[in-house]
């Protein structure tokens, strides 16, 4: 309503004043729309990177363990300790409560503002499993080979279409619509991937596993992780565009990066560690709810004692002989907590603000993880653009070979008897093209203009700048200067990343980062671990 | 006395009558350009987009016209004057009722034929002004007194028309006869100048006589322009339209011929009063006979009210709760006097509750329980409407369901769509139902089928009817629930609503029916 209401005040008499200064396609294609641009947490880190005088805490309070962030790792954390039943914790939300899992809404429609879905579980990754058991989501058999899940949880068909060769077409390989030279190479990579899928190495473990730490320690597989996956795919000869196109795709939406930045070891990982099956959905379905992956969050944020959390966002954690002290502040100023443990779920690259991680055999100048810069926008729509072609709109729409990552739709999970009047389009969309630090720094300042034209690229080319200019009403661009952690080569063998996950002195360690790429089973497979320490230790 | 010698400050008769030709091909050409505007939004809505790029493609193609113009030769001025008189009073004339009759056959090339109607009608007009200007600067007037006199009656005619269109000409006469009747007033100026020219003209007798035919034409067009846009939709519905509207969710059309009134949404027939009786008797009595001790009911979709005026046969049942999305459909249904007729005012009883509010969503957010759900839904065409075919709505619905509760399902066509009708089936027993298939014979739509769940077994098709029936009996019923061999169970997945079998199978069914 507000772009009409804007329209008819401003008229068509003004609109012809200011055409001849911005007769570009792109600044037209935005006139009149709201843009509003979220940075979580960035006025915050750079607080701590710029090391301004800290503020003086009146207030001190006591506690058992301080959970510091609260990602998925921190709410796992907290989360164990609630079930529990640890008396003593206190989780500080940090700047963007949930983090990667946040959700919005706009015009009451529920949107993701970052991670959107779940691959269904492995049998290895047992706390994600029990989380969603106790949710509800998992219905039957936790801990068996194929679990019953909650269908309206389940993906809906049609779950997936690619735009390839000017017409939009089910899946996101295109393997039907290719050359049979290029055919037989997806088919030759597909067969490697589900034959990697079965494979144990000498230690009888997956060789690829979620938590990755759960994978072979065999050196043979390791050694993957010394070279890119373009360097791989190479050496095995797949030359295919489309294969590659498609590939490329992958990586920039598991990692952030594309298959030259991210190691083999990854590349493969992604293909063969997620073999989760389930009794009513096929192989490769996902969980996924209107607003991402926030229902999971609020899911765990609800068995957390409302008592045990608390806004704030630390500034420096110091051991102090038995305890550390952790200063933070919050909406009613600052505050001094003394813990004897703390949990740090807070990114790496933020963990290496608040601490000396030096002293924890982490050197920040080598061994923090690349982390991808994200934009990840919110498009509402009266009404659904025009669609061309019989291929229906699906939950995720790709365009083959675009920078883009495409977008979901954030109303398909809804059960309607008539089409809503208004839908959300998420579009994702990675800077993998340059370096992350370049472009952290561009997005630390681009225009809510700029960051608009990037977001919309898929969605103009899908239905053309008319089309969607007329139906956007309001756009919300969250920007993630550090989206996630890139999985590039020598993660596996990073001594400051194994530093961090085996500590457990009074300071430990909660987050994705540790495991070196961005993933709900991995945060929650370090928050889990990190609680353990604790419960282990007081027992 | 000879002609010669008048003074050019008076002008002669001949160049009054250009003038005034002027001021009437002003009126027309900002008339055609008012009417494709109001037509076009109108049915595609969206007017400030609608007017502005009519506007803006007339006004352009005025700009061609007048370019154009200039390769008229000299010694054709008049004729092709004349010409041009013509063919935009039967471009204009019949251009309303065109675009209506197009977009009601084919909606899709709507657009390239309103834009590409409205540049021909403005090269035209483009061309008129010229070709007078030429005409009159011929006869030796002064030039400036010539473009003052010209432009003055142009836009004279224009600001006629501009209060003449919205105030009288659209509300008393409508679209279709406004643009007959000015495409007429073209075609008239166009005989009354070659009349008034005869003498300059060639090929007399042949204009003389398109004019003829052209103003007859229109003139047909003006007094039955009423009737061609009824037949547009007519053709459409076969039978004379009562009723027609536009909502935000669907297109309603009723239609009657003699004692038959039909509805119509979004093009598909939904009932025939002839017959409705037969669904709707098959809809609702086979469970209600059975719980006589319903207290509520609910039914989702059926904003026709025809599903309620059954129920409320039933003086066991206290209250029904209506779920429609679309209030048009069900104010219609419960104002308007000859529809709520159908339904004997069942919308209005005290005991019925009107909710407008989308099924789905209504399920999700309430927790009210009821003895008997009727669900009416349209049939699973789309993903959209296979859902509400699916094992966790009809487990959402088995919750708003007392312990002894039943179901009823509009389950589409055991004949037509086999694959469909067991699917649901199958999509009920998923669900933890035990399901009781029947179908009945409804002349208008073939033979129907429905679900009817229940929790427990133990279920048997009713040997009587304590209210009145029109097509139930106990023969009828017994017969109602027996599949011959040739709409026999057919082995099919249940429609879940990550697989959404359902919508693969109806499209299956359907394109095996229709070759």
């Amino acid at each position: 309503m507000r772009r009409r209401s804007f329209l008819a005040a401003t008229g068509s008499g003004s609109l012809a004043l200011t055409l001849p200064g911005c007769l570009d396609r792109a600044s037209l294609a935005r006139r009149g729309i709201p843009i509003r641009v979220l940075r979580p947490g960035m006025a915050e880190g750079h607080t701590l990177r710029d090391r301004t005088a800290l503020p003086d805490a009146r207030e001190e309070i006591h506690t058992g363990v301080a959970i510091l962030g609260s990602g998925i790792a921190g709410l796992t954390a907290a989360w164990r300790l609630a079930q529990a039943e640890h008396p003593d914790f206190l989780l500080i939300n940090g700047p963007e409560p949930d983090g990667n899992a946040a959700g919005g809404q706009l015009d009451g429609i529920p949107h993701p503002r970052g991670a959107h879905y779940l691959p269904l579980p492995s049998r290895e990754s047992t706390v994600v499993r029990e989380i969603l058991a106790e949710q509800g989501i998992l219905e039957s058999d936790p801990a068996g080979e194929r679990p019953r899940y909650r269908e309206d949880c389940l993906v809906h068909a049609p779950a997936e279409r690619l735009l390839f060769a000017g017409e939009w077409r089910e899946g996101l390989l295109p393997t039907d619509h290719v050359t049979p030279g290029e055919a037989t190479q997806h088919r030759r990579f597909l067969a490697t991937m589900a034959q990697l899928g079965g494979r144990r190495g000498q230690d009888g473990r997956r060789v690829f596993a979620v938590p990755r730490t759960a994978s072979s320690t065999d050196p043979a597989w390791q050694a993957l992780d010394r070279q890119t996956f373009a360097a791989w795919l190479r050496a095995e000869d797949y030359t295919a565009p489309s294969l590659l196109a498609w590939l490329d795709y992958i990586c920039r939406d598991e990692y952030g990066a594309g298959p030259t930045q991210v190691s083999a070891w990854f590349g493969l990982h992604y293909f063969a560690s997620r073999n989760g099956q389930a009794t009513n959905a096929e192989e490769g379905a996902v969980l996924t709810w209107p607003d991402g992956l926030a229902p999971l969050a609020r899911g765990l944020r609800a068995r957390i004692p409302a008592h045990c959390q608390r806004a704030g966002t630390a500034l420096t954690v110091e051991e102090n002989g038995a305890d550390v002290r952790i200063l933070v502040t919050t909406p009613d100023g600052p505050l001094r907590i003394r813990a004897r443990r703390v949990i740090c779920a807070t990114p790496l690259h933020v963990t290496a603000r608040l601490l000396d991680l030096r002293r924890h055999g982490c050197d920040p100048s080598q061994h923090l993880p690349l982390q991808a810069p994200w934009l990840v926008a919110n498009f509402l729509l009266d009404g659904f653009p025009v669609e061309t072609g019989d291929t229906p709109l699906a939950w995720d729409n790709v365009i083959h070979g675009s920078p883009g990552l495409g977008w979901v739709v954030a109303t398909h999970q809804w059960i309607r008897a008539a089409r809503p009047a208004r839908t959300v389009f998420t579009t994702y969309r990675t800077l993998a093209s340059q370096p992350a630090r370049e472009a952290r720094a561009w997005l630390a300042t681009a225009s809510a203009d700029t960051l608009f034209d990037l977001a919309v690229s898929d969605l103009h080319q899908a239905y053309g700048v008319w089309e969607m200019w007329r139906r956007t009403q309001a756009v919300e661009i969250t920007v993630r200067g550090h989206g996630m952690a890139a999985a590039a080569p020598g993660t596996l063998t990073n001594p400051g990343l194994a530093a961090l996950q085996a500590a457990d002195g009074t300071i430990l360690f909660a987050h994705s980062d540790l495991s070196g790429y961005s993933v709900f089973e991995e945060a929650a497979h370090w928050g889990d671990r990190a609680a353990h320490k604790v419960l282990s230790g007081t027992a | 006395m000879s002609d010669a010698p008048f003074p050019a400050s008076a002008p002669r008769l001949s160049d009054r009558l250009l003038i005034l030709s002027v001021f009437v091909v002003a009126s027309c050409g900002l008339a055609y350009e008012l009417i494709a505007g109001a037509l076009s939004s109108y049915l595609l809505g969206d007017s400030v987009l609608q007017f502005s790029s009519i506007i803006g493609c007339y006004l352009f193609a005025m700009g061609v016209g007048s370019h154009l113009s200039k390769y008229v030769d000299d010694r054709d001025v008049l004729a092709r004057f004349i010409d041009i008189e013509l063919l935009v009073g039967l471009l204009g004339g019949v251009s309303a009722t065109l675009l209506f009759l197009l977009f009601a056959w084919l909606s899709v090339p709507f657009r390239t034929v309103l834009y590409a109607l409205v540049f021909l009608i403005g090269v035209l007009v483009g061309m008129e002004i010229p070709l007078v200007m030429r005409v009159l600067h011929a006869r030796q007037a002064p030039f400036s007194e010539l473009v003052s006199r010209v432009l003055t009656f142009d836009y004279l005619g224009a600001l006629a028309v501009s209060l003449l269109f919205p105030l009288v000409l659209a509300p008393q006469l409508g679209l279709s006869r406004t643009a007959f009747l000015f495409g007429m007033t073209n075609v008239a100026v166009a005989l009354w100048t070659l009349w008034h020219f005869r003498l300059q003209v060639p090929d007399l007798r042949g204009r003389l006589l398109r004019g003829l035919v052209l103003l007859c034409l229109l003139a047909g067009g003006l007094a039955y322009a009423e009737r061609l846009t009824r037949w547009a939709e007519q053709g459409l519905f076969g039978d004379e339209i009562l009723y027609a509207t536009t909502t935000p969710y669907q297109r309603i059309v009723v239609t009657r011929w003699k004692d038959d009134t039909r509805l119509h949404i979004n093009g598909n027939l939904q009932f025939s009063s002839r017959d409705e009786h037969r669904y709707h008797e098959a809809l609702v009595h086979p469970a209600l006979q059975r719980l006589p001790h319903a207290r509520s009911v609910l039914v989702l979709g059926g904003g026709d009210g025809l599903a309620v005026r059954e129920i409320l046969k039933h003086p066991q049942v206290e209250q029904v709760v209506l779920v429609d999305l679309d209030p048009e459909m069900t104010g219609l249904f419960s104002r308007n006097t000859e529809l709520a007729a159908l339904n004997g005012g069942a919308l209005t009883d005290s005991r019925v509750t009107v909710i407008n509010a989308d099924a789905g969503q209504w399920l999700e957010a309430g927790s009210e329980v009821f003895d008997l759900i009727i669900a009416d839904f349209p049939d699973p065409s789309s993903f959209g409407l296979g859902k509400l075919y699916s094992v966790p709505l009809y487990r959402l619905m088995g919750r708003h369901l007392s312990e002894r509760g039943m179901l009823v399902v509009q389950s589409t066509s055991p004949w037509f769509a086999p694959l469909s009708f067991w699917c649901i089936d199958a999509t009920l027993r998923e669900a933890g139902f035990h399901t009781h298939p029947y179908h009945a014979h409804v002349p208008s739509f073939g033979e129907w089928g429905f679900n009817l769940a229940t929790r427990h077994p133990g279920y048997a098709p009713p040997e009587h009817y304590s209210v009145p029936t029109r097509y139930l009996d106990r023969e009828t019923t017994r017969l109602m629930f027996q599949f011959p061999p040739d709409m026999g169970r057919r082995e099919v997945e249940p429609n879940h609503l990550n697989s959404q079998r359902l919508v693969h199978y109806f499209q299956q069914d359907w394109n095996r029916v229709v070759r």
